[in-house]
């Protein structure tokens, strides 16, 4: 069971997961939540601290503060996605961003989106330093990452657990997705609404997608990457019906994904290296004599 | 897979006991939240999101706060005017019914994003109740004003 719990990946993998949660917190901030920012406008004493913000000495928020860990946190965030000082800018980035959800969270409504990420925000400093590409395995990578999977599958497992806890069994045949569907639902929804018992074989979908959803870590690989690729899927379906984006919990997912396969620097290097040497060739027609030495590759070691 | 072949960091004994003890800590504080939490547990409460039951033909309500101008005009007061969401406002509905001055907050936040325009004579939070047969919306509703506050100044 630890074998499994600490399976070493490689760094790149580490690397690359590390760089895309980081630029999503800063892409958070500004795109997602925005929001956050505007609770400087609501009243103080409409300020309901949450558990954690009673048991901590957290100030109610002002102008000020909201401002500073905003710029603070998109800096860092973004000086963090680089890879550089892991542990003290992982730290550092998780703290600020844990204080910004609880300020996002205090005025009377709680997101359930953001479990996983807050996770891997959490253990990645733990991780190391990992270079992009390096294929030297780690361990201590391997843990981050599995944590953060075992997340992602709590939030669905245990949003089925919750479900029986507060709906009961009468859940999957009520009408929870019309409801939705009237609340924030797209004009696709409204179109999928009239199809008739659409809408309670998708509720028996959901119960049953987020109960076996833990299987995807006995499955082989080429089955797990195909399980990942229809979670996404469902919320491709929840985007475009209800608007429920849950795009924290779906970076989180990135960590079942080989991610060390995705170099986009190195294939932006190519391609303008290719350029540059069509554009050489433009203006110089002669051919090359043969012993030439190609066009060095930026991806070898 | 081919990075199997490659080199290893290795944990020391302690950096895996650490972890896995910090790994069963993590998911028993999570699954009692499950079970015995609430939001306000945040980030460890249950992942409650849609789970409440609501029978194949109950209504749905649709929230929102509007307010009447000086002119009489009528003025949305949803989170783009006001910077409330209204998940934020039917979380505290009950806190509103109670005490319908504290319907102040709203105009104020109002006020405050837009300056220049008209004072609020009322606010008012409004249900729309979206009718629902055999779990499908009917395209039916009716409207139940369920606290309004004349502005006082």
């Amino acid at each position: 069971m630890s074998r499994w719990l600490t399976e070493a990946v490689p760094r790149g993998r580490v690397a690359a997961f590390r760089t895309l949660v980081y630029l999503f917190v800063a892409a958070d901030l500004v795109v997602f939540t925005p929001w956050v920012r505007d609770r400087v406008d609501v009243p103080g004493n409409l300020y309901q601290p949450l558990f954690i913000g009673r048991v901590l000495p957290l100030p109610t928020p002002t102008a000020t503060l909201v401002s500073v860990i905003f710029w603070a946190l998109l800096v860092l965030a973004l000086l963090a996605a680089t890879g550089r000082a892991p542990r003290l800018l992982g730290w550092t980035v998780f703290a600020l961003y844990l204080e910004w959800m609880i300020i996002a969270m205090s005025y009377g409504k709680v997101d359930h989106d953001r479990f996983a990420l807050l996770v891997a925000l959490a253990v990645l400093p733990t991780a190391g330093r990992a270079r992009h590409g390096d294929l030297t395995r780690t361990e201590a990578g391997g843990w981050a990452l599995r944590v953060t999977q075992i997340s992602v599958i709590c939030t669905y497992f245990l949003a089925a657990w919750a479900k029986f806890r507060f709906g009961g069994l009468d859940w999957a045949t009520g009408s929870v997705l019309a409801k939705a569907i009237i609340r924030r639902g797209t004009d696709l929804a409204d179109l999928i609404a009239q199809v008739p018992h659409l809408l309670l074989v998708a509720q028996f979908g959901i119960l049953a997608f987020e109960l076996l959803s833990p299987l995807v870590f006995v499955l082989p690989e080429r089955w797990r990457l195909a399980m990942v690729g229809f979670f996404y899927s469902f919320h491709l379906v929840t985007i475009s019906t209800i608007t429920i984006s849950f795009a924290p919990h779906l970076v989180a997912m990135t960590s079942f994904l080989p991610l060390e396969k995705v170099r986009p620097v190195i294939a932006l290097r190519r391609l303008l290296a290719r350029r540059s040497t069509i554009d050489k060739r433009r203006l110089n027609p002669d051919p090359l004599p043969a012993d030439t030495p190609p066009v060095p590759d930026p991806a070898a070691p | 897979m081919p990075y199997l072949r490659h080199a290893m960091d290795a944990l020391t004994s302690r950096g895996r006991t650490v972890r896995v003890a910090v790994t069963a800590l993590g998911l028993a504080v999570l699954l009692t939240g499950t079970i015995w939490g609430a939001d306000d547990h945040f980030p460890f409460g249950p992942f409650r999101m849609y789970s409440t039951s609501d029978p194949a033909d109950a209504d749905a309500p649709d929230t929102r706060v509007e307010g009447v101008d000086l002119s009489g005009n009528l003025v949305d007061l949803g989170e783009a005017a006001t910077g409330i969401r209204r998940a934020e406002i039917e979380g505290q509905q009950s806190r509103y019914v109670d005490d319908p001055s504290r319907l102040r907050e709203v105009a104020e936040a109002y006020g405050r994003r837009h300056p220049d325009a008209p004072e609020l004579a009322e606010v008012r939070i409004v249900i729309r109740w979206h009718d629902i047969t055999d779990r499908r919306p009917t395209g039916r509703w009716v409207d139940e004003t369920v606290v309004s506050w004349q502005v006082t100044r």
